[in-house]
């Protein structure tokens, strides 16, 4: 799986090495997902996590990543793709924490497998994509779809997630004021 | 080194820096005589030049550059001609003033008196010439012979030429003994100290079984010792603030034309830089609410047997780790029934608690957010902001706040603040198998309870402490609060079993008990807090995070804000998540 990947990569770095940009490729449930290299800063075996209160769900904690105190996302529950899990089962599920930096602050995604990169044309890029979601929310974090061969990649702003506003805490809301 | 001996050398690397300064400015102002903007800042400068060296008592430095301040006094307002032969005059007399900024540390021998009298009759003659008035005001030179303290100038006659003065020591350039460092840079330092600390904690533990303990005495010590050498570097004396506050005063009194004097008491104390730097917008706030609603206006003060002149005590002073800063005014007092009035009809309060409550505990209904007793809305009091602004900025840095007020008599705000940013004294205790940290400033006291020692009131749950009632919350509770429903703090209790006996912790804020039901409590511990980061700079529920031997996050409680969560008004209808 690996080497194929690299291969693919190779291949695809010499045809078009103009407009190709790199990306690391990791998977949330069955679907694979993409970020720009630019975005990542090192992936490491997921630390202990603390559980931070005041915070939504998918958000499983802080963790102590070479003296930096980074918060912890789990994303497959962000994307409803597996059932809440607590702080605790996601420090038994020992496996590997993507973080990912911008200016303003770090954090670390909860992945499974250890991602790959992947070097793509610009031009398998399909920037706009019509998915269908909720009114109510935007998908801005959605940057684009990556069509390579029989995969699919959805390649995604990591911090427009965290700027989304919650369904479920919005619903929530609602219920509490109508008491 | 005595803390007189440190003074100087602060003194004298500022001294040296305003010489150089102005010996750059003068230079400047040769090429282009007329510049305003120049001569405006060769006055500041000697000002300030003047201002410390009369505080240190390096009498002839300050009285040097009050005559060099009052030539470019008259130069500011055009009554003085800067021609060429008075630059010559000015860069003589600036030479003078260097050599007796450098007489105080070496205490060589500086002849003054020459350039001093040529300089007080230009001044002089420049006054005559412009007001046509007697010079009778003027200091005469007579009374400036006696010698400063740390200087031993000779005396050489007053009407001495000034070309005899030795010329042969111009070229030296002299080094100062200190050197400036940006915040930033110490800020950096005491991070990476920080984490060596961390780092320290976390190997000691790790073989803790595997080596005798007294393997790290010297590693303890020695990164200890750094640890306060670098907290040490940080701390400065609250005077520098403390001076500028003369001015606060005076231009506040002026507004509100009232009498204040400002008293200025254990200027020495130290305290780290940044706290120093988060507080001072809070002190000049309540300074001039001290002015603008403390004390009274002169006829007032007349008719009450008091004093016409106001008096403002701005006090600081160490205590264990905390240094306490109080802003003492003789004024009229908080009318307290004026504020129960108020927080009334501002719907902050109801009136049936606002009558319950006592007179020290209806005082501090001024660091609610939107209240102001001052029915007129003047420009420097009275505005509505403030006073909770100043809460907060104490409640970010870990310090508290309080007032006492007798009326009549007046008030006294004390501040209480950590003297360091760096290491906070806590109490750490497990819940749900974490680790959590609860600063001991807050915390009162640890008690065991049983579940039939607590009750049901309203919403809530009370207990009895020292024959008070307390709240009591189930710290989880309020930890896992996503969105508040009816009983929601009942929860755990519900849960709890008859015979376990509970852990609490019973902290203070603002004049509010409150028990804290934890899983088990651990130790004391010195942690060295990290400040949240995006994307938590939200939760409020923690303040910061500290990392702890084996290397696990350790949550660090806001006990102000879990204090504010309980007793806040609005809490059903809040959305607890931040982000």
């Amino acid at each position: 799986m690996l080497d194929q990947e690299k291969h693919e990569a190779k291949t695809v770095e010499t045809e078009q090495l103009v407009a190709s940009q790199q990306l690391i490729v990791f998977r949330q449930g069955d679907e694979e997902y993409g970020i720009h290299i630019d975005q990542i800063k090192e992936v490491v075996l997921t630390p202990n996590i603390t559980k931070m209160p005041q915070t939504r769900s998918f958000v499983k904690g802080v963790a102590n990543i070479r003296g930096n105190i980074i918060g912890i996302v789990d994303l497959e529950e962000k994307f409803g793709l597996k059932e809440a899990t607590t702080t605790a089962e996601a420090n038994e599920a020992n496996n590997y924490t993507l973080v990912i930096e911008s200016e303003d602050y770090k954090v670390g995604i909860l992945v499974t497998e250890v991602p790959n990169t992947l070097t793509i044309k610009s031009s398998n890029i399909e920037q706009s994509v019509n998915v269908i979601h909720d009114n109510n929310l935007n998908s801005d974090y959605i940057k684009g779809l990556v069509k390579l061969d029989n995969r699919l990649i959805i390649l995604i702003d990591i911090f427009k997630v965290l700027d989304e506003p919650e369904l479920e805490t919005l619903a929530a809301l609602e219920d509490a004021k109508s008491q | 080194m005595s803390k007189e001996e440190e003074y100087k050398e602060i003194f004298l690397a500022e001294a040296l820096e305003n010489y150089e300064e102005l010996n750059r400015l003068l230079t400047q102002l040769e090429k282009s005589p007329g510049d305003k903007k120049t001569i405006n800042a060769i006055f500041r400068i000697t000002h300030t030049l003047k201002g410390n060296a009369a505080g240190m008592g390096f009498k002839n430095v300050s009285d040097f550059s009050h005559i060099l301040e009052d030539l470019f006094g008259e130069a500011r307002e055009g009554k003085l001609v800067l021609e060429d032969s008075i630059f010559t005059t000015l860069f003589k007399a600036l030479d003078t003033l260097g050599k007796l900024i450098n007489a105080i540390k070496d205490n060589k021998a500086v002849k003054f008196r020459g350039i001093k009298t040529k300089m007080e009759v230009l001044l002089r003659t420049t006054k005559n010439e412009a007001l046509a008035k007697s010079s009778g005001e003027e200091k005469s030179v007579e009374d400036n012979v006696s010698p400063a303290n740390d200087t031993s100038v000779e005396e050489d006659s007053i009407f001495d030429p000034l070309d005899e003065e030795p010329e042969n020591d111009n070229s030296k350039i002299s080094f100062s003994d200190l050197v400036q460092v940006p915040v930033r840079k110490l800020d950096n330092l005491l991070n990476l100290v920080e984490e060596l600390v961390i780092e320290r904690d976390r190997i000691i533990a790790s073989n803790s079984g595997v080596v005798k303990t007294n393997e790290y005495t010297r590693l303890n010590r020695i990164s200890s010792d750094l640890q306060y050498s670098v907290m040490d570097v940080r701390l400065v004396q609250v005077g520098f603030l403390f001076n500028k506050f003369h001015r606060v005063v005076r231009d506040a009194a002026n507004l509100e034309k009232k009498k204040v004097g400002l008293v200025l008491k254990g200027t020495e104390t130290e305290i780290d830089r940044n706290i120093l730097q988060i507080i001072s917008d809070s002190l000049i706030h309540l300074i001039r609410n001290s002015v603008g609603h403390g004390i009274e206006k002169p006829e007032i003060r007349k008719k009450n047997n008091k004093k016409e002149e106001g008096v403002i005590t701005l006090s600081a002073r160490s205590e264990s780790d905390a240094v306490i800063i109080e802003i003492i005014d003789d004024g009229a007092g908080i009318d307290i029934d004026a504020a129960r009035k108020k927080a009334i009809k501002q719907g902050l309060i109801s009136p049936d608690d606002a009558n319950q409550l006592s007179d020290n505990e209806m005082v501090q209904i001024i660091f609610e957010p939107g209240f102001s007793t001052m029915n007129q809305v003047t420009a420097i009091s009275g505005r509505g902001v403030g006073m909770d602004v100043v809460k907060k900025a104490l409640d970010s840095i870990g310090g508290n706040i309080s007032v006492d007020t007798k009326k009549g008599i007046g008030t006294t705000f004390s501040l209480r603040l950590p003297s360091s940013m760096a290491v906070k004294g806590t109490l750490l205790f497990e819940l749900d198998s974490e680790t959590f940290a609860i600063p001991l400033s807050y915390t009162k006291a640890v008690v065991s309870l049983y579940k039939p020692d607590i009750h049901k009131v309203a919403n809530g749950l009370v207990s009895t402490y020292l024959g008070n009632i307390i709240s009591i919350v189930f710290l989880k509770d309020i930890l896992d609060l996503t969105v508040y429903r009816p009983n929601s703090l009942h929860k755990s209790f519900n849960e709890v079993h008859p015979e376990k006996k509970l852990d609490i912790v019973i902290v203070s804020y603002n004049n509010r008990t409150i028990g804290l039901v934890v899983d088990k409590l651990l130790q004391q511990k010195e942690i060295v807090e990290k400040p949240l980061m995006r994307p938590f700079d939200k939760v409020k529920l923690i303040s910061g995070v500290t990392i702890m031997g084996n290397g696990h996050v350790c949550l660090v409680l806001n006990v102000a804000e879990i204090s504010n969560l309980i007793f806040s008004r609005n809490f059903s209808t809040k959305n607890a998540l931040s982000i």
